[in-house]
């Protein structure tokens, strides 16, 4: 009998758990396309077609325009982060997590892969809240909602993407038990995130909660997005590329040290 | 020649409980090697520090001469365990879940093995299904070929018949020993003695983490266990059992107990059991005081 050759073991464990995860998400497309697109049509309606019509940005630009960049990120965040926490935690449950010790697989692997997974998810729950944006969008202004900057969007979107899959694998390696993980995505995660300035900017706050929405990261990384998008930004999109950046370094690390302590024993 | 399994001076504790103390193995290639005691001794915290789900606290543990912490990846790609509790893959089907195994170990195409397990292992219509669908022995059956995929030199098998029905339990261990006849080395835990007793060609006792007896499995029970005599004698119908010493020999056995050969009509000697082994020295360890006392 022969074993795998070794050299093997770099790159197929590592696509291995990339199509695993990939797979995972999508058999579970209620929560990965349909409930996606319900939130964002809500949000669109609500926020952008009913209310919107009476707001007036500085910017020159619709509150339409302007909201439908924050969705994809918001969109792109929560399940990049979703994805590897629930993987973790469910694979914790069932006891499969033990696999993935057992198997010659390294910390950098699980890492990049679940990274990766998480990744994939947040990016097509985003195009999936995008095209149903889209068609707000044209029945609203009468055209398409361009995208003027294509590789400063994609560079953020992999950041986000990135930092929140690192997060949620983090957060799962952390909690105990199911009740621990939904606190932190109630309590932490989400007001980030509409703290962030999806639903409005930031230049319309008092110049006091302006100091303070600057200390939250999501602010950069949705309004790098919207310049992705829209050309505009309510701070400079060199800022928030370097906080984005640094950003999704620290939780890549953070998320480094959880694995490397993690139990990967069965609940 | 590298050995499949060397542990050497293995300690793990979990907090004040010291589950491993100071645990010495070496495994030879090619043999069914089985590691008994009862619950808690210490089995499958050996098994977790050697798969590495559990970090030793101290000691050496070396997979055909890769030692696990410096080369692990390929000390693992060594390895397949059937662990004691069955994985629940809630998402993937039963084909899926063996594609997913074989990448984890570096192999990408492996339809071959994939299918050659099913069949063997009897699977192989149930392969759309997911695990929640199966049987128990069928869960069980797939956890053997989950650790079978990537075709590992040495095979850790953790209580794999627990819970499993007479006729699954004897169709597992004869595919185990077909694994034999291939070279595969087998580390066995199992309550199941008897099966213990014709599967193994050594066995250890362990016993509050440390190993009280390793020897091959015959030398054993030799060692520790008396023989059954049954005699018929001339113009009687019902044979008649004597209790002979382990190493005693028969002629030496007769004269010593006035027995007169010539009025022997017919004779049987029965080894002891590997149960009753493990049974008086796991006694004789727990209840020194008591080690005289025969037992049945």
């Amino acid at each position: 009998m022969s074993t795998a050759r070794p050299s093997n073991l770099v790159w197929v464990p590592f696509f291995t758990l990339i199509k695993r995860e990939i797979k995972r998400f999508m058999k579970v497309a209620v929560q990965t396309v349909l409930t996606p697109m319900i939130t964002a049509s809500l949000y669109l309606l609500i926020f952008g077609v009913s209310l919107g019509s009476h707001i007036t940005l500085t910017s020159g630009v619709s509150y339409l325009a302007f909201l439908i960049p924050g969705l994809v990120m918001m969109g792109c965040l929560n399940n990049a982060f979703q994805n590897s926490s629930s993987s973790i935690v469910i694979s914790k449950f069932s006891g499969d997590l033990e696999d993935l010790k057992i198997a010659p697989i390294t910390n950098q692997q699980i890492l990049w892969a679940m990274g990766v997974g998480g990744l994939f998810r947040g990016a097509f729950v985003g195009f999936v809240t995008l095209v149903v944006a889209e068609v707000f969008y044209y029945f609203s202004e009468g055209l398409v909602l361009g995208i003027q900057h294509p590789l400063i969007l994609t560079v953020f979107l992999i950041f986000g993407g990135l930092a929140f899959a690192f997060l949620g694998l983090s957060t799962a390696f952390w909690a105990k038990n199911f009740d621990q993980l939904a606190a932190v995505n109630s309590f932490i995660l989400l007001p980030l995130i509409y703290l962030g300035g999806v639903f409005f900017s930031i230049e319309s706050l008092h110049p006091f909660w302006r100091s303070v929405a600057a200390l939250n990261p999501l602010v950069y990384f949705i309004n790098g997005v919207r310049y992705g998008f829209l050309g505009i930004s309510d701070v400079d999109p060199l800022l928030a590329l370097a906080v984005s950046g640094i950003t999704m370094v620290v939780l890549y690390v953070t998320a480094y040290f959880s694995l490397k302590r993690a139990s990967f024993i069965r609940w | 020649m590298n050995k499949p399994l060397l542990i050497e001076n293995l300690f793990k504790s979990y907090g004040p409980v010291k589950a491993v103390n100071g645990v010495n193995l070496e495994l030879q290639e090619g043999e069914i090697f089985g590691l008994l005691g009862p619950n808690g001794a210490g089995k499958t915290s050996i098994i977790s520090c050697v798969v590495t789900l559990e970090k030793a606290t101290s000691g050496q543990i070396s997979i055909f001469g890769e030692k696990v912490g410096d080369a692990t990846q390929r000390a693992q790609s060594k390895v397949g365990i059937v662990p004691q509790e069955v994985v629940n893959h809630g998402f993937f089907s039963i084909y899926e879940i063996l594609e997913f195994q074989s990448g984890y170990y570096g192999i990408s195409n492996n339809k071959e093995r994939i299918e050659e397990l099913l069949h063997e292992l009897q699977l192989f219509e149930h392969r759309e299904k997911k695990v929640k669908q199966l049987s128990g022995g069928m869960k069980r059956r797939l956890m053997i070929a989950k650790a079978l995929v990537h075709k590992p030199r040495l095979l850790l098998l953790d209580e794999p018949t627990a819970g499993v029905d007479i006729e699954l339990r004897s169709h597992l261990w004869k595919f185990v020993q077909k694994l034999k006849q291939q070279g595969v080395t087998v580390l066995l835990t199992t309550h199941y003695l008897e099966e213990a007793q014709e599967l193994c060609d050594r066995v250890a006792v362990i016993n509050r983490g440390e190993i009280v007896a390793l020897d091959k499995t015959q030398s054993l029970i030799r060692g520790l266990t008396d023989r059954t005599l049954k005699i018929k004698f001339h113009g009687q119908e019902d044979y008649k059992t004597y209790t002979m010493k382990s190493g005693e020999a028969l002629g030496q056995y007769l004269e010593k107990n006035k027995i007169d050969p010539l009025q022997i009509d017919d004779l049987s000697i029965e080894d002891g059991k590997l149960e009753t082994a493990v049974r008086r020295l796991l006694n004789e360890k727990n209840n020194p005081a008591k080690s005289t006392e025969a037992l049945p």
